[in-house]
Parts: C-alpha cells; sequence; structure tokens
C-alpha cells in the first residue's frame, strides 16, 4: 500500500515538474482550460475562454523594456491600496471619539493589524513616488504627444486623484500630527484668492477641524474617490491597448513584434510585483508608522511628524524657498500637466526641445531633492505662542530640575 | 438720492460725534447714555479735545464721570477765564492726586457698589511709595497716576490696562530701570529682567499663567513693601502652601522664625526665582552646613534621592511615549504616570520639611511605576522587534520566487529564439 502511494507520489512530482519546466503559453492555459470545463454551459454563451485567449496573445512592442513597469507598479501598489483599505476599515471608525482608539486596535489588537496599516500608509507613500516616476519616463520619452494626449491628460487627472486620496486619508488616523497637519494644509488653502475660503468651508464642514470633517474626508477617501479612480483606471488601460506603448524615439522595429504578453510579460510583471511587494513589507516593518498623540484642537504639538511624501515635499519647499517657492513649483506641476496641450510638435528628441527638458528636469529633481530634505524636517505649527490657553498639561515633563524647589 | 445725502449726513455726525471704536470689554451700555455729554456741547472739550480719546477708553467715563468732576471749572463756559472758575483744580500735583483720587477711592459708601476695595490710599500711605511722597514731599515717588494714567484709566483686567498682570513688570520698570533714579536710593535696575528669566516670570509671559505673581504678588500693590527677613516665608506661602507648611514645621522654618536664615531665600533667589535643581541640592546645602556634618551628609541623600526619582519619572514618561507610538492604548498608563507624579511632586514637600522616611517613601512609590511603565513598554518593543522577524520567510520567498521566474523567463526566450 505505501509502496503504491510512493510511487503515485513520485510519479506526481515527475509530471508535476515536467510541466513546471514546460510551462509555456499552452501549458499556462490549461488552468484556465481546466476551470472551463467547469463553466462550460456559461462558456458556451459568454465566450470568456476566447476572450481571454484573445487578451493573452498580445504581442508587446519590441521596445517595451524594464522601465516601461512603473505603471504596472502603481497600478499594482492601488491594488494594494484597495486591499489593505478594505481590511482597515473593517475596524476602522470615522468618528472624532473612536477615530483614534480604532487605530489603537487596529495596531495593537488585530491580527496582523498593523502591518495591514502600514502597508497601507507606504504603499500611499510609494504610489506617489512611482506614479510620478511614471510620468516623467513618459514626459522624457515624449509619449505625451498625439495620439496620446488624452491619456496623458488621464494620467494627471489620476495623479491628482491619488493626491486626494493621500489628503483625505492623512486625517482619518486623528492623531495630533494629523489633525494639526490637515488644519495647516486647509488653512494654507482658504488663503487661495476667491475660491480658497468656499473650498475650505465645504472640506471642514466646520470652523475648526472637527468630527464633521473627519466624516467628509473620510467619504471621500473610501466612497467618492475609488469610484473616480476606478472609472480613469479603466480608462486609461483602454487608451493603452488602443494606441499601444509610444513607439521609441528612434524606430527600431514594427510594433508587434515584440515579446508576448503572456506569458513572457506577464513573468517579467511577476518579478517586478514580487520586488515590489518585498519592498512594501520591508519598508513596513523597519519604518512604521507610529501612533502620535490623540487629537487636540485646543493644544498644538510641539513638532508635527510628517508621514506623506507630498507634505515632506511642500514643508520642504516652503521651508528654503518660501511660501512663493511652493506657489512656484506647484505653478510649474502643473503647466507640466497641461504641455500636451501647447507642444503639439512631433519632436521628441530631447536635445530640440530644451525648454521642455529644462522645465521638466526641474520639476522632477526638485520633487526628489525636497523629498528627501522634508524627511530630514520637523515642522513646528505656526503661532505657537498664540495658543488659546496654556492647558495644564497632563504629561507635565518634569525637567531635570523638577524634583527640590 | 435724498434719502442717501441724510443717511451720509448721520454717518457724518456719528464719526465727529463719537470716538475711535475701541475693544469690547471696556466699554459699556452705560457709555452710550454718557458720551452725549462728552461731546462738542462740552466745554472743556473746547480746548483739551485731546484728552477725550483716552479718557472715554477708561473706566471712568463708563460711570459718567467727566472732566469737571476731578478738575473742577465750567464745563458749559466755551471761553476762558469763564471756564476756568467754580472750584477749578487743573492739573493737580503729585500729593494732590493722591487727596483728590481717594476724594471716592476712599469712601466705602461709594466704593461698595462697584465691589471696589476702599483702602488704597491708606495702604498707600503706608508703602515706602506713600511714605516718600506724602511724608517726604519727595516728588521722585510716584503717586496713582503715574501707574494708573492720568485720563486712559482702565480695568486691571483690561490687557491694555498698564496694571494687567503681564504689564505689571514694565510699569515697575518705567522707574525701577531708571539707573539715574534708583542711584539715589541704592537700589538696584536688574530686578525686573531677573524676573522675566526667573520660574514666576516664566509661567508669567510665556505660559501665559496668571496664577503666577508679578511684582506686586510679593511686594503688594499700594501698600508696596520689600518682604523683611522673617515675612519671606510667609509671602511664598502664600501661593506654595504645601511646600510653605511642611517649611515650617521642618528644622529650617523653625530658624527662619527666628530671624537666624532669611526663609525661602535661604536656599532660592527673589526676583530670579529658580528651581533647585535636584543635582544641586547638595551643593545648596553645603553653603551653609560644612562636609561631614550630619546635615551635609542628609543633603547628599536627599539629592540621591531626588535625582533617583526625576530620572524615574522621566523614564516613565519616555516609556509611555514608546508604547503610545507602538499604537498601545494608554488610558491606564497615563493614570499611574499620574499617580507618580503626585507622589514625585510631594517629595518637594518632604525635602522642604526634611523628613527624609517619607521622602524614601515616596521616592519608592515613583519608582515602583516607573519600573511597571516601563516593562510594558518593553513588551511592546519586543513585540516590534519580532515584527521584524517575519522579513526573513518575505525574503526568503520573494527571492525563490524571483529566481524561478528568472529562470522560467529565460527558458522561454531562450526557446522563443531557437525558434
Amino acid at each position: 500500500m505505501s509502496g503504491r502511494f510512493r510511487r503515485a507520489m513520485a510519479q506526481w512530482a515527475t509530471q508535476f515538474w515536467a510541466d513546471l519546466k514546460s510551462s509555456t503559453d499552452a501549458g499556462l492555459l490549461s488552468i484556465p482550460r481546466f476551470l472551463g470545463l467547469l463553466y462550460g454551459p456559461i462558456d458556451a454563451r459568454l465566450p470568456i475562454d476566447q476572450a481571454l485567449r484573445n487578451a493573452l496573445s498580445y504581442r508587446l512592442a519590441p521596445h517595451v523594456g524594464w522601465r516601461h513597469a512603473l505603471g504596472g507598479i502603481a497600478y499594482l501598489l492601488f491594488i494594494i491600496q484597495v486591499v489593505t483599505g478594505v481590511l482597515l476599515s473593517i475596524h476602522y471608525r470615522p468618528s472624532a471619539q473612536e477615530a483614534y482608539p480604532s487605530i489603537q486596535h487596529i495596531v495593537s489588537q488585530v491580527t496582523l493589524g498593523w502591518l495591514v496599516r502600514d502597508l497601507h500608509t507606504w504603499s500611499a507613500n510609494l504610489l506617489v513616488v512611482v506614479v510620478l516616476a511614471h510620468m516623467a519616463r513618459v514626459f522624457f520619452d515624449a509619449a505625451y504627444k498625439p495620439p496620446r494626449e488624452t491619456n496623458w491628460l488621464v494620467g494627471v487627472l489620476l495623479l491628482f486623484l491619488v493626491l486626494a486620496f493621500g489628503a483625505t486619508g492623512y486625517l482619518l488616523p486623528w492623531d495630533q500630527w494629523a489633525y494639526w497637519t490637515v488644519t495647516e494644509a486647509l488653512n494654507a488653502v482658504a488663503r487661495v484668492p476667491i475660491v480658497g475660503g468656499a473650498a475650505v468651508g465645504l472640506l471642514r464642514g466646520d470652523p475648526i477641524v472637527s468630527g464633521a470633517t473627519l466624516s467628509r474626508f473620510f467619504a471621500a477617501h473610501v466612497i467618492v474617490l475609488p469610484w473616480m479612480a476606478l472609472a480613469l483606471v479603466a480608462f486609461h488601460f483602454t487608451m493603452v491597448r488602443r494606441h499601444g506603448v509610444a513607439p521609441p524615439k528612434r524606430a527600431s522595429g514594427a510594433a508587434g513584434s515584440g515579446r508576448r504578453f503572456f506569458p513572457n510579460h506577464l513573468l517579467r510583471s511577476f518579478m517586478v510585483a514580487v520586488l515590489v511587494c518585498a519592498v512594501l513589507i520591508t519598508a513596513a516593518v523597519l519604518w512604521p508608522r507610529p501612533v502620535g498623540d490623540p487629537a487636540n484642537p485646543a493644544q498644538l504639538p510641539e513638532a508635527v511628524l510628517s508621514t506623506w511624501v507630498v507634505v515632506d515635499v511642500s514643508r520642504a519647499i516652503t521651508h528654503y524657498l518660501g511660501p512663493w517657492g511652493l506657489a512656484g513649483f506647484t505653478l510649474l506641476g502643473l503647466g507640466l500637466a497641461l504641455v500636451p496641450l501647447f507642444d503639439r510638435e512631433l519632436e521628441r528628441d530631447l536635445r530640440r526641445r530644451p525648454m521642455i527638458t529644462i522645465l521638466g528636469l526641474t520639476f522632477f529633481l526638485t520633487f526628489a531633492v525636497a523629498w528627501v530634505a522634508g524627511r530630514q524636517l520637523r515642522s513646528v505649527p505656526h503661532a505657537q505662542t498664540l495658543q488659546p490657553q496654556a492647558t495644564e498639561e497632563p504629561m507635565s515633563p518634569p525637567g531635570p530640575r523638577g524634583a527640590a524647589r | 438720492m435724498r434719502g442717501s445725502v441724510t443717511l451720509a449726513t448721520i454717518a457724518l455726525a456719528l464719526a465727529v460725534s463719537r470716538p475711535a471704536p475701541t475693544s469690547g470689554a471696556v466699554r459699556s451700555a452705560t457709555t452710550q447714555s454718557v458720551e452725549p455729554q462728552l461731546d462738542t456741547a462740552y466745554g472743556c472739550l473746547a480746548c483739551h479735545a485731546d484728552k477725550r480719546t483716552a479718557f472715554v477708553q477708561g473706566a471712568h467715563a463708563e460711570r459718567g464721570i467727566q472732566c469737571h468732576d476731578c478738575h473742577g471749572g465750567d464745563p458749559a463756559a466755551f471761553v476762558l477765564p469763564a471756564a476756568h472758575r467754580a472750584r477749578f483744580v487743573g492739573a493737580p500735583g503729585k500729593v494732590a492726586t493722591v487727596a483728590l483720587c481717594g476724594s471716592c477711592h476712599s469712601d466705602p459708601n461709594r466704593m461698595r457698589q462697584y465691589g471696589l476695595p476702599s483702602g488704597q490710599v491708606a495702604e498707600f500711605r503706608t508703602s515706602r511709595h506713600g511714605r516718600l511722597l506724602l511724608v517726604n514731599g519727595n516728588l521722585d515717588a510716584p503717586t496713582c497716576t503715574d501707574c494708573h494714567d492720568a485720563h486712559r484709566i482702565l480695568r486691571p483686567d483690561d490687557a491694555r490696562s498698564t496694571v494687567y498682570p503681564t504689564n505689571i513688570p514694565a510699569t515697575c520698570a518705567r522707574c525701577h530701570e531708571n539707573k539715574p533714579l534708583m542711584a539715589k536710593y541704592r537700589l538696584p535696575t536688574d530686578q525686573v529682567e531677573q524676573f522675566r528669566l526667573s520660574a514666576h516670570g516664566v509661567a508669567l509671559f510665556r505660559d501665559q499663567n496668571f496664577a503666577a505673581p508679578t511684582c506686586m504678588g510679593c511686594h503688594g500693590s499700594h501698600a508696596a513693601l520689600p518682604p523683611t527677613v522673617t515675612e519671606i516665608a510667609n509671602v511664598c506661602s502664600r501661593c506654595h502652601v504645601l511646600v510653605g507648611q511642611a517649611f515650617d514645621h521642618g528644622p529650617h522654618g523653625r530658624a527662619a522664625l527666628t530671624g537666624k536664615l532669611a526663609g525661602c531665600l535661604g536656599c532660592h533667589r527673589n526676583h530670579d526665582t529658580e528651581r533647585v535643581p535636584a543635582d544641586r541640592i547638595a551643593s545648596t546645602c553645603a553653603k551653609c552646613h560644612a562636609p561631614g556634618t550630619r546635615a551635609h551628609t542628609l543633603g547628599g541623600q536627599i539629592q540621591q534621592r531626588a535625582v533617583q526619582a526625576t530620572e524615574d519619572l522621566q523614564a516613565a514618561e519616555r516609556a509611555i511615549g514608546q508604547m503610545a507610538r507602538a499604537g498601545r492604548q494608554t488610558g491606564d498608563a497615563r493614570f499611574r504616570y499620574q499617580t507618580a507624579l503626585t507622589s514625585y511632586q510631594q517629595i518637594a514637600q518632604a525635602q522642604h520639611s526634611l523628613d527624609f522616611e517619607q521622602l524614601e517613601d515616596l521616592t519608592r512609590r515613583v519608582r515602583s511605576i516607573s519600573r511597571d511603565l516601563r516593562g510594558m513598554a518593553e513588551v511592546a518593543g519586543e513585540q516590534q522587534w519580532e515584527h521584524k522577524l517575519l522579513l526573513v520567510p518575505v525574503w526568503f520567498l520573494a527571492l525563490a520566487a524571483l529566481a524561478l521566474a528568472w529562470f522560467a523567463l529565460r527558458g522561454l526566450e531562450g526557446r522563443a529564439e531557437k525558434g
């Protein structure tokens, strides 16, 4: 009995190894084919199998390489955001009274809750960086030129959505860092002429950041923005499939003569995804987002810890270049976002487009440098001396001179 | 058109007849009924309109007091000499000012309705300022208007007032930082500067803590005098009640009663008041007690316990911060910290009474709570370290997956090239 079982297991293992070695298109497709037996009656009416074959038999352009993986990484990070966000929303409670304790519960009580939360935080940070890196690649490849200018603008909208996700999610931990960073940000927005005050009134829902603000930000973060992102991502991908990846600046082969989407490209994408996930988990484990003191509108914190790349960048630019520097940087970014509207020449060589090249390099290098610099700065909220009332410190530090009076 | 002209006329009339708007704290409903009398029909303003703006901001204008109530004269007259008849006082001198203010402010029947004391002039007579002015006729000494202003007399709770808590040191400094003036009386001029840097000054100016004393908190206001040696402990004890009681019950308190020790100033300073740092207790004791004496040894023991308790409390605070950053719920820990903080603050009493047994007991309590909190923080820290172990299987699996995928990809691409 045991001999037959061993022989059967050895036979299965041999077959498995042989299948693995010959895992080609046909080999891997056998899995959906096998599943197809199960949904055969359905497939007879809805040709899912055929649709799958058509999708997977796609061939990429020959010049598509590793640097084109940035878009896929952004999509992967977006998926991680969705999955971890759903898991967090099971335990998170969006009210001024319960938000902070629910974060403590997630971090200290829920199994692997700390990991889910830090993956969410870190993927939010990396998403901004990767999206900008992806846009930089598209920008310097001049891939925004016709007929792909619409997709560039959709990509810009997706970047704004990513920023809106981060901005609305930033408040949700409801600790002092979140509270006062959002307060500072909204105060800055309120200074924008004409629309600033009205926009902040709508977002804040109260004279100060309060439970009303938290509800608004939560609703936007988990309901409004995800649907918008889903629609735009679908549109973005559709446009990529329709127009294909932009050809190289110097023609090197006919479109569609490159490697197969399945399994070659997907295997490469899998390698990138594994690497990204490992890096993400490492960052989440080694540099977890600490939980600050609970939000207290009556007490300014001594320092505000930034946990989002956009805050780091804006803080560093404001620190070194002043508020006008930040305004200029924002305008430069907006100008680059709208670049296909006025740069419609078909010329794609960087050397023949010096102005655009300089502007792009200025923006992306400033962003990178400011991110690094912003991580080193610790923000002290303004108007510390204008604190409404010197409240009794619940945790007044004794100081080195405390004991003897 | 006619309507708009009428409105413009009314607005112009209001602008001419009303003073510049002031903060709501000063003005009250009674101002409305008084102001019309201080308008262009009031004779004094024909020449002294410049005083009106300051005066109407003050507390006296709110109560219907007018120029002629203090200065005399005839407000119905618009020209001299008619305006300066009828018990005209003019600008009273320093001594006369005290009598003039006292004519109302020393009348308890008049002051009762406002809830104001009526003993300021009597107190002033007992003060160093009052004796110089009223007995010696020394015009260097201040009179009422030097501190309260002559016309813009604001309530003490008005932040613009010269006697508002945070403004009092500057008001005193007008004279007490005047070096030529103070040199005549052999008084130093750095008291206010010292006060600003002291524990009291920091509490007042930086923390806006109005429970902190200003100059008048220790010296008195109208009866301003420096406390004598035997009075110092009593002055400090008005705020530092528990420490004061402990001091009185200790050997130093008994010495202070007989004038052998300058009360609290034996260890602390007056204007630049500062807590004695825990690590300098022994050196403070050594100022009076020679090394090797029992008292000096006790000082060393107290210092050791105080330093230990300070470190324990700081460690407890760090532990709570560590737990909070790790996402732990810290409500219970903070409550226990408050208990430790209470014991820690009671150590100050034991220091002043020199009750070493009580001090040791309190120190033990602080240490015990601190140890518990540090234990809880260590558990949280260990769990965070355990999280890092997760990286081992993660990277093992990741590298294995990458290797398998790489080989598979190489095989595929190799076959494709051959094909």
